[in-house]
């Protein structure tokens, strides 16, 4: 269990909500191995980037373990979290909201150095940051620039320098392309694969959009509401689809390329609420082939070989017919 | 399709204007739109499309912004020329909008199916009850049951919301859509159920489509021809299938070049390097010359002129217009 980095089991995080008891996280297990990338993907409301943050131990744990090198981050008090974030990093979706506008680039980059004491002279910090900066492909003229000054690819070049700048052996990329140009997200998707090769990083990139995980991961993970429903290797998943939902997920991409025209998998209504969940499969109300069964009680994943879990009850039945 | 032209912009000029700048956000540009045809404009952040689309409704906020030349003739009608209150007959009746955020381009305080009803009132001549009932119909047409008339855009997601929008920019029927990054919001389940709805409703009622994107998978899926935005300018025009098969700007080959390929393992991106120019400071000759790996010394001084390639397929780039020879680009782009 050396190589395996992080270990997350069982984690489950609720919210109290008027309403009731909203589960962003429910019994979630994976682990990611030294060095890989795992791509974490589902649409909007989730609970991605609330497991993101669970990991950075930005949220309590309602339970489960998450294991980073073995130690439980839920279990940490505060001291030993701050001292976690040196190994620990975060890059955010929104370039545009994570930079404090009243500091300049290289404050910005610099700022953890400072807070972990890892210079000593004003000397060291500067060129300590202007290293940073070349790392990134930031010229170092911006030192002394505002974020508003920049445009969105450079701000998260910025956000990029300030997660490398203690060294971490993991980071969790929270959408860092989203919000950028498709020329320039390439130029982003570029710089944090030649940076993981440098710098043997390990990555939880999550993201909707999955011609980018497919480009950037070695193992996927698919959530709906909250659960886990499919992972495998990024290229067998893309091969051999076994969940309803990720089928629906991988037909709904408008290729660009015209004699593909898209064949959907039609997805009847919306992504449900996550408020009190019934028990069963969460994603039976919107399946094709939801059965009784699949309602009642809750699922577990099940392997089908080439580490590739899913948990639909149907899952033997469907691969019979797809293939 | 009729060769009938429902919308033909001739060298248009947008800018906005501060105190201390002038941002060029569009630039001589010419497009034209058949009946029934559906165009995409796809560029980057800042590429000037969404100012063409608000241009053609005169929608541009003045101060700051102002269209310094061209003509945006409509059924032949010079728009820029016209009065208040032709425009007011025009928009929502003849040319509608969708707009990219449906969670603010809906008034929160009024039902959805009042705010459908305010379209056809103001542009029919019917009775409140009538366009009532009619907004009623366009909810159905567009799969939301008509039981939730009433109900107020924070009780429907954003699929639903985006939906309303489109209900409400078909309700009178016009000729033309202006959809601007329609479904961005949304995620791709929604955004694939979105555009089925929309290629229904276009073949069904017959409607011009103006698709703002920056994704070409959504151009793919639904356009007819596509024009490739640069720096306020368009620096490719085709059909799809010139443009997807064959793309002659190095901008376009660099665009295809940077989305990751579902179908295809690519070890590296091969992204445009640099960054958008900035649209106060335009580079001299072809826009796109700083980040072109084929730009030649000409490229910075001269414009490109509209080159036709091969049939309506339409390219500005010197490679194209054969006076230069770049043996080397040739191979890359085939």
């Amino acid at each position: 269990m050396v190589d395996n980095i992080l270990e997350v089991r069982n984690l489950k995080k609720h919210f109290k909500s008027k309403n009731g008891t909203l589960h962003a996280v429910d019994d979630v297990s994976f682990s990611i191995k030294r060095g890989q990338t795992l791509g974490l993907v589902g649409e909007s409301g989730c609970g991605k980037s609330t497991i993101g943050r669970l990991i950075l131990g930005l949220h309590q744990a309602t339970s489960g373990e998450i294991l980073f090198n073995g130690q439980d981050i839920c279990k940490m008090n505060k001291a030993q979290i701050h001292n976690l974030r040196k190994e620990l990093q975060i890059i955010f979706q929104d370039p545009f909201a994570s930079l404090n506008p009243r500091m300049t680039i290289g404050e910005i980059i610099g700022e953890p150095l400072l807070i972990y004491k890892k210079v000593k002279r004003r000397a060291e910090l500067d060129s300590e940051v202007r290293r940073l900066m070349d790392v990134v492909g930031l010229s170092k003229r911006f030192i002394n620039s505002y974020p508003h000054e920049l445009d969105g690819g450079r701000r998260q070049r910025v956000g990029i320098a300030r997660a490398l700048s203690l060294n971490p052996q993991f980071i969790v990329c929270d959408e860092p392309v989203s919000s950028l140009d498709v020329s320039i997200q390439a130029q982003v998707l570029n710089l944090l694969k030649d940076l993981q090769a440098e710098y043997g990083l390990t990555y939880l990139f999550i993201t909707h959009d999955l011609s980018v995980v497919k480009y950037f991961s070695d193992k996927i993970a698919v959530m709906y509401l909250g659960q886990l429903v499919e992972g495998a290797e990024s290229d067998e998943l893309f091969k051999k689809t076994i969940h309803p939902y990720t089928q629906a997920l991988l037909s709904a991409i408008p290729v660009p390329n015209i004699h593909q025209k898209m064949k959907r998998v039609k997805l009847i209504g919306e992504i449900t609420s996550p408020i009190n969940p019934e028990p069963g499969c969460r994603f039976a109300k919107r399946c094709l082939y939801a059965q009784e069964k699949c309602v009642g009680q809750d699922l577990e994943l099940k392997d089908f070989g080439n580490s590739h879990f899913c948990s639909c009850t149907r899952a033997d039945e469907l691969l019979n017919v797809t293939l | 399709m009729t060769d009938r032209k429902l919308l033909e912009i001739r060298n248009l000029n947008v800018e906005y204007r501060t105190d201390d700048e002038i941002v060029y956000a569009v630039n001589s540009l010419d497009l034209s739109l058949n009946s029934g045809e559906s165009l995409g404009l796809v560029g980057e952040t800042g590429a000037g499309k969404s100012t063409t689309a608000l241009s053609i409704l005169q929608l541009v906020a003045d101060p700051p912004g102002k269209t310094t030349s061209g003509e945006i003739l409509f059924e032949g009608e010079d728009l820029l020329k016209a009065k208040k209150d032709f425009l007011r007959h025009i928009r929502g009746n003849k040319i509608s909008m969708i707009f990219q955020d449906p969670m603010t381009s809906l008034n929160p305080v009024y039902s959805v199916g009042d705010q459908i009803a305010e379209v056809i009132y103001l542009h029919e001549k019917c009775s409140k009850s009538e366009a009532q009932q009619k907004a009623a119909e366009m909810l159905e047409t567009v799969g939301i049951p008509k039981e939730r008339y009433d109900e107020y855009p924070h009780q429907f997601s954003g699929g639903m919301k985006q939906r309303v929008v489109i209900a409400m920019s078909i309700a009178c029927s016009p000729q033309l859509i202006l959809a601007d990054e329609p479904t961005t919001a949304l995620d791709v389940t929604i955004q694939a159920q979105v555009l089925e709805l929309m290629n229904d409703l276009k073949v069904k009622f017959n409607t011009s489509l103006l698709l703002i994107t920056h994704d070409l998978g959504v151009v793919a899926q639904v356009c007819d021809r596509v024009a490739i935005m640069y720096a306020g300018e368009i620096v490719e025009i085709g059909t799809v299938e010139e443009v997807f098969e064959n793309p002659k700007h190095p901008y376009t080959v660099g665009l295809f070049r940077s989305i990751p390929q579902l179908d295809e393992k690519v070890d590296r991106l091969k992204p445009i390097k640099g960054q958008m120019p900035d649209p106060t400071n335009l580079p001299s000759g072809c826009k796109f010359h700083p980040r072109c790996p084929h730009a030649i010394e000409a490229c910075t001084k001269i414009q490109p002129a509209m080159t036709n390639v091969k049939g309506t397929h339409i390219v500005k780039c010197f490679i194209h217009e054969g006076k230069f020879e770049s043996t080397e680009l040739m191979e890359e782009v085939k």
